[in-house]
């Protein structure tokens, strides 16, 4: 039995009741409990806190060049605000390398849902989940989450140790954004990221899912890309420039659905600019949506968030609210060594030892 | 409470909230290694400067003001990291070493940063160790963990005192305390009172007369404490002429000659005196200043030609010789004769010390600033010392004593001070370190006092002063009393 810790759900905040997975959060701090159960005992090596950086892998990581010029068009829409006190809700989630033990990694993943009503924000943050994972558990702890999520068998082949936080996070994500999607109504639902799937995280089926529930409750997703690799005849797609003055977008027309036999754009392909600055972002917009519905929907962000170089508050606050700050890496230390009995030990730092004060670089 | 750093004489201790230290307590830092012990003392507390606090308390300012937060965190991960956030830096004077149950206070060596453990240690065991409360006690009040506190009365036994803090912190209080305390062990005191707030301190709070009340003389100038011009030694008075009155070199010699000549013809009183300077063949100016310094003395009411109505001073000071105290009550008295008071009884004192009628006395100097002359000071702590004549200066004004005199002191009672410029003056006490001084002083509350010298054998020590059931005579007269 799964060591008993008092835990309940918040009161004021309610799980999105009709979603089947409802036990994902129950299961997620189960297993989080239990691989931390195993290491009892044995010496943690904390990581260093000075080089530590908060980390989640997405599919936009995908690098894509459109070669054939001839083969897309661009084009310059400028937009209205609307201010009609649609809800925006943002999600985001990080994840973080807390320390290793002799046997694996200790990672810690937190989520946030930001929702913007009227004049208010609201937070909610999920976590931080500590996990203890191993060889030896990788698979089950991965096999588990996916069979709840993606409700496909556990065969697939567990990530690397290395891979494996990025790969909790990216789960985490996808548990919230499902819960955002059933539990809200008529609102614009912001994605950190892009709505590019296919990959071993995001299978078509459950993104494609995601965006359905979405759009059943009338709700139209926005995913916005802080970095994007997607080139158009070499050029970042956000550094392409048009006259229309902000706040305005820039569709691009003629980009193959498929980038490979696996991997899809889900979405349209924009380049946002919704304020005066430096910024733009790469926007996905469901296209299964009709098109109207999807500019509809970013005037009504426009209209209802605020903006600090083009990017919306209420994305920019769940990206704060779940980033981990060094602080909070040294509480969850503490946490892990007072619950599990860890032994802190210091490794020597190799670099440091061969090279002295020049060897300031990360370990390895 | 981990080792974090040493600079100096200065180790800084990284605690967790849990771990309830305060300004002024001492800890123990136990080496097993070198089986020594370090004895420190906390003069500051400062929040630990943990990585990424600023972020943390930036995000959590967001969230006070525009942003609602919940938080769902089973794990209750986030009370650890408000547990990092709290975390503090204990900066400690390195005070002495523990080796083989001795003390010593060198710290020439240092103890292990990953093997040392520390925890606090309990101001008796300090006092104990130090064997600061052997011999005579006077109990000055309670340590933090509400145990007695008490010092040698040997430890002022020809040490020069110093009693200062801001208004209404309870200095006199701890001046009432000492003076009793050295009457108790049959110590002479003089206490020079310039608010009459001593004048009591032989009856309770009651009104009844208490124990010290037959050891308690009050002279005051003008009343009870005249003098005739006989009992006065001709320097005296020259002293009081040119010190406190301010005549100049010529008419002093004049007045000189006149004295000597009043002596010889065995008429040395106000009367004569008067009549010889009106006929003294002399300068007019000189006659003119003669005269006005001449009724200056006649209306101190300080002197008198009725021998029935004199004090005999030397009688006073003989009485108190086996335990007593001589409060001379300067209240309600001009500058002028407050020094001309003060002038005498000084020289009195000497003159009884010098002949050895007197074996030594404490002197109780309130406010010193305000009747004693320039030239006193530095006499005081160097030649009247060697006559017996042991003073502690009690004053809210620190820098109206000398920094040389702060240099000498053996033993300083510090109270509440927030002012930095007191702050600096008084940190030149050579007893201690700026730092001490002006970090725990600053947060001393009132009847808080930190003890520093001979008397703690130079471990600083902060003491709750205790309650003395004797008449308060030096309360502040209000206005709104009984306006409610």
């Amino acid at each position: 039995m799964i060591e008993q810790f008092h835990y309940a759900t918040t009161p004021k905040y309610n799980f999105p009741q009709s979603l089947e997975d409802l036990q994902l959060p129950q299961r997620f701090i189960e297993l989080s409990l239990r691989s931390m159960k195993k290491i009892n005992g044995e010496c943690f090596q904390p990581h260093e806190i000075t080089s530590y950086g908060p980390s989640k892998e997405n599919s936009e990581g995908i690098t894509l060049g459109f070669q054939h010029h001839d083969s897309f068009t661009l084009r310059p829409i400028p937009l209205k605000p609307a201010l009609d006190y649609t809800t925006v809700v943002a999600v985001d989630v990080s994840s973080i390398n807390v320390g290793e033990t002799k046997t694996g990694v200790i990672c810690a993943v937190r989520g946030a849902i930001v929702w913007k009503e009227k004049s208010r924000y609201r937070c909610l943050r999920l976590g931080p989940f500590p996990f203890h994972i191993t060889e030896e558990n990788k698979r089950e702890i991965y096999g588990m989450l996916r069979q709840y999520y993606f409700k496909v068998s556990g065969d697939t082949n567990a990530p690397s140790l290395i891979n494996m936080q990025n790969r909790m996070c990216n789960l985490l994500e996808r548990w919230l954004q499902m819960g955002v999607s059933c539990s809200s109504n008529r609102s614009v639902i912001l994605w950190d990221g892009s709505l590019t799937a296919g990959t071993i995280d995001s299978p078509v089926n459950v993104v494609s899912q995601l965006l359905e529930v979405a759009r059943n409750r009338l709700n139209t997703v926005l995913a916005f890309s802080k970095i994007t690799r997607l080139r158009l005849s070499g050029h970042l797609l956000t550094d392409l420039a048009w006259k229309s003055p902000p706040p305005s977008l820039l569709q691009i027309n003629g980009f193959p659905t498929y980038v490979s036999s696996k991997v899809r754009f889900l979405g349209d392909l924009y380049v946002a600019r919704f304020t005066e600055g430096s910024c733009s972002f790469r926007l996905d917009i469901d296209r299964e949506i009709p098109w109207e519905q999807g500019l509809e929907a970013v005037q009504r962000l426009l209209g209802n968030d605020l903006f600090l170089q083009s990017y919306p508050e209420t994305l920019r606050l769940a990206h704060i609210f779940s980033t981990f700050t060094a602080n909070e890496v040294i509480g969850i230390q503490r946490f892990i060594a007072q619950k599990c009995g860890l032994k802190m030990v210091t490794r020597p730092n190799v670099r440091r030892l061969l090279f002295g004060p020049f060897g300031k670089g990360s370990e390895g | 409470m981990r080792l974090y750093r040493k600079e100096g004489n200065t180790v800084q201790i990284l605690a967790l909230p849990s771990e309830n230290v305060e300004k002024g307590e001492y800890l123990l830092i136990e080496d097993p290694t070198s089986r020594r012990r370090l004895i420190t003392q906390v003069i500051d507390i400062q929040f630990a400067n943990v990585p990424g606090i600023l972020e943390e308390l930036l995000r959590n300012s967001t969230t006070n003001e525009l942003v609602h937060e919940e938080s769902f965190d089973p794990l209750e991960v986030a009370s650890h990291v408000t547990y990092i956030q709290d975390s503090r830096l204990l900066f400690c004077k390195i005070r002495g070493t523990i080796e083989d149950g001795r003390l010593s206070v060198g710290s020439s060596w240092l103890p292990s940063r990953s093997q040392s453990t520390i925890k606090k240690l309990p101001t008796t065991s300090l006092l104990t160790l130090a064997k600061i409360c052997d011999g005579l006690p006077i109990q000055l009040g309670e340590t933090k963990e509400l145990s007695s506190f008490s010092i040698d009365a040997r430890a002022l036994d020809g040490k020069l005192n110093i009693v200062t803090g801001k208004k209404e912190t309870g200095k006199s209080h701890l001046s009432k305390l000492l003076v009793l305390g050295l009457v108790d062990y049959g110590a002479p005191v003089v206490v020079l009172d310039l608010n009459g707030e001593y004048t009591h301190l032989g009856f309770s709070s009651n009104g009844e007369k208490n124990e010290h009340f037959s050891k308690v003389q009050v002279l005051t100038p003008g009343d009870n404490l005249k003098i005739t011009l006989t009992q006065m030694k001709l320097r005296v008075m020259l002293n009081i002429l040119i010190h406190a009155l301010h005549l100049p070199g010529t008419s002093a010699r004049e007045f000189r000659r006149i004295w000597r000549f009043l002596q010889e013809q065995d008429t040395l009183n106000l009367k004569e005196l008067g009549e010889t300077i009106r006929n003294w063949r002399c300068n007019q100016h000189v006659r003119d200043a003669l005269f006005s310094r001449y009724y200056s003395l006649l209306n101190s009411g300080f002197f008198t030609d009725n021998t029935a109505e004199a004090a005999d001073l030397e009688e006073y000071f003989c009485r108190i010789r086996n335990g007593g105290a001589l409060i001379i009550n300067l209240h309600d008295t001009s500058l002028v004769d407050r020094q001309i008071a003060v002038e005498y009884v000084l020289g009195k004192l000497v003159e009884l010390l010098t002949q050895w009628k007197i074996k030594a006395v404490f002197l109780f100097a309130e406010e010193a600033h305000l009747y004693l002359r320039e030239t006193y000071w530095d006499d005081i702590v160097t030649r009247m010392r060697h006559f017996g004549v042991f003073t502690t200066f009690v004053t809210n004004q620190p820098n109206t004593i000398r920094e040389n005199i702060y240099r000498q002191a053996d033993n300083v009672f510090l109270f509440n001070f927030t002012n930095e410029h007191d702050l600096e003056t008084v940190s030149r006490a050579a007893k201690v370190d700026a730092e001490t001084v002006k970090s725990v002083a600053r947060d001393l509350p009132p009847r808080r006092c930190l003890v520093l010298g001979r008397a703690v054998k130079d471990f600083p020590v902060v003491v709750k002063v205790r309650a003395l059931d004797v008449q308060t005579m030096g309360e502040t007269r209000l206005f709104f009393t009984d306006k409610n």
